[in-house]
């Protein structure tokens, strides 16, 4: 097995009885967030929803990417179909507003999980793994962006669309920040506890084995393209539920929703929560968050330039990802002075 | 008879240009394997080299030099420091050379500002071709990119650097033992192909935007072009770029451009489906 962060695997043998330190994690983080609104209002809460959104994005990918150990560069392109998908269906279409919505959600996830599936089809099956697959996903974000950019009469080309109505349904909307804040709260929260609950059985056991040695897997009579393509429709669904609520959070859908940029700065968040644990990709989508806001209060333009050397510290001094690098110094440091005893 | 030969001078316009763009590609990722996310930020630099010789008063053709140059000692300096960590780890490679992208994107826009640049290119007039007025700066990048990429072959057919790399490639423990520096030779062969796409860069500059992420349009389609045409052969990528350039050419004519060049990237996602190994493997 190898230990980096690219090729993260998670330690469970058998599925746990009690609770681990991961659940434990998340269900404290999940009940903290219940009762912020009661100490921050108005716009600070609607950019606490966005990262709630962000977070859930970035699940999506630790549930392809640290599961599965295969890296999408593309995933800001599901995120973009949900939020184009959400923003098209309401705007150009005249639908009922009791469901425009849902309408819109599904399709926008839907449409994900249909181009996820289709592309997963042509390279998974066709025997595309590691970085074959992260340049077909590279490509995949710049095909969607250029049709985004495009295409004007449907996606609005470089300025996008205005005027996705707030999320609602049969009546009851989600307009004020605290209810777009807790709808975000609560999608988030239910999926990243059913992903941890599905990953800690069966599917993430051989998820696991597939990363280790997918040959051995098949012989085991597993359908190992199969699982993959599963995982990363089911991933693609999540980033799309994300952008979708994030168009109708924020009202407009634009071309850096769908663009490549996105797709590296979901890695990133994924890496510095250290990539396989899942609860670790919404830690780290808010800490990297609050990085860039101090960061780009300084200097708007220096923010890429801390992206850019951050993959570069990934692989050269971290990578097993910042969480792991500062708990090795420690316990090295404990060591040390037990050793000095 | 007549609509026939604009569409084939663009068709090869466009070839020539995917030609050029992807000659770098072939050797650093097609021949040496290496996932370089940070190819388009070399052509980049080739058009800004453009930009500051014309700046200094310098014309086209010192620039034409000078980008190679460029790029053969930015690439150089890169493979040294980043790019020979990371022989061995394609996911290595991905993270490392797309944060070096971010990074050249941006200083380069920091130091020259958002706004496309204006450069001059040489022949604006244009020159008849079986009746038909054709611009002579495209059918001088026509002539060009063929004589480099004939250059190109020679070079890793005929010379000692060639057959070194070649060798090196096919068995780097034989060949070191049988004299060849492994890291000499990767570190040339990177830089030989930054200075391929520094050269592109100059060439594409008058046809279109030059900007800090000018480079980026290229990226993909370079890396298509080399896995179409084959990685790891050289002659591949004329076959590459004269099929996704054709097709992308004979499209754009029904559909919008951006919507042709993603269509033409769908479509060899398919075709990598049933023939993984490219037109012309090696």
């Amino acid at each position: 097995m190898t230990t980096t962060i690219l090729n993260t695997t998670p330690g469970q043998i058998t599925r746990k009885q009690k609770l681990g330190p991961a659940s434990i994690i998340a269900i404290g983080i999940i009940l903290a967030l219940l009762i912020l609104p009661a100490f921050v209002q108005g716009y600070t809460l609607t950019s606490y929803r966005d990262v709630l959104l962000f977070a859930l994005f970035a699940l999506s990918l630790d549930l392809f990417w640290g599961k599965t150990g295969i890296l999408s560069f593309g995933h800001a392109t599901f995120f973009g179909l949900g939020a184009y998908g959400m923003a098209i269906m309401s705007i150009h279409f005249s639908i009922d507003p009791a469901i425009v919505s849902l309408v819109g959600l599904l399709a926008g996830v839907g449409m994900a999980a249909l181009v996820a599936l289709i592309v997963g089809y042509f390279i998974l099956y066709g025997g595309v793994r590691g970085a074959y697959f992260t340049i077909v996903t590279l490509a995949l974000t710049l095909i969607a962006n250029h049709v985004a950019v495009g295409w004007p009469s449907v996606t609005g080309g470089d300025s996008g669309l205005i005027g996705v109505p707030p999320f609602s349904i049969l009546g009851w909307s989600f307009a004020d920040p605290i209810s777009s804040y807790y709808l975000a709260l609560i999608v988030l929260g239910a999926c990243l506890l059913s992903s941890m609950w599905v990953m800690s059985g069966r599917l993430g056991l051989i998820l696991t084995a597939i990363q280790d040695d997918e040959i051995k897997v098949q012989t085991l009579g597993y359908k190992t393209p199969l699982l993959l393509l599963m995982t990363f429709a089911a991933s693609a669904a999540m980033a799309a539920l994300a952008g979708g609520l994030y168009a109708a959070g924020n009202g407009f859908v634009a071309p850096d929703m769908i663009a490549l940029l996105l797709s590296t700065e979901v890695i990133i968040w994924v890496a510095v929560g250290g990539s396989g644990t899942l609860v670790g990709a919404v830690i780290g989508t808010a800490i990297v968050w609050w990085l860039q806001q101090k960061i780009s209060s300084i200097n708007a333009s220096a923010w890429p330039i801390v992206i850019g050397t951050f993959f570069i510290l990934l692989v050269l001094v971290f990578p097993k990802g910042p969480a792991a690098f500062v708990l090795d110094k420690v316990k090295k440091l404990r060591r040390d002075k037990e050793d000095d005893r | 008879m007549e609509a026939l030969i604009p569409f084939s001078l663009n068709a090869l316009t466009l070839i020539s240009i995917l030609l050029m763009v992807s000659m770098g590609m072939a050797i650093i990722f097609g021949l040496m394997n290496v996932i370089n996310l940070a190819h388009g930020e070399f052509i980049t630099i080739g058009a800004f080299t453009l930009v500051v010789v014309q700046g200094l008063g310098g014309n086209f053709w010192l620039a034409l030099i000078a980008a190679p140059i460029v790029g053969y000692i930015i690439g150089l300096a890169l493979e040294k420091a980043l790019i020979a960590r990371i022989y061995e780890n394609p996911l290595h490679a991905i993270l490392v050379t797309w944060g070096l992208s971010l990074i050249l994107q941006q200083v380069i826009q920091l130091i020259f500002g958002a706004s496309p640049q204006s450069i001059t290119g040489p022949f604006p007039g244009s020159i008849d071709i079986l009746g038909v007025a054709y611009p002579a700066y495209r059918l001088f990048l026509i002539a060009f990119a063929l004589a480099t990429f004939a250059a190109t072959i020679l070079v890793f057919k005929k010379t000692k650097f060639g057959l070194d790399l070649r060798a090196s490639i096919q068995s780097s423990e034989m060949a070191s033992v049988m004299g060849v520096n492994p890291d000499k030779i990767n570190a040339r062969a990177f830089a030989s192909g930054a200075a391929l796409a520094a050269l592109a860069g100059v060439l594409l500059a008058p046809l279109t935007a030059v900007t800090a992420y000018m480079g980026i349009n290229y990226l993909a389609r370079s890396f298509f072009v080399v896995l179409v045409g084959g990685a790891g052969s050289i002659s591949g990528v004329a076959a590459g770029s004269g099929l996704i350039g054709s097709l992308e050419t004979a499209l754009s004519y029904e559909i919008p451009t951006t919507v042709a060049q993603a269509l033409v990237l769908a479509l060899a996602i398919v075709i990598l489906r049933f023939r993984p190994q490219g037109i012309l493997p090696a």
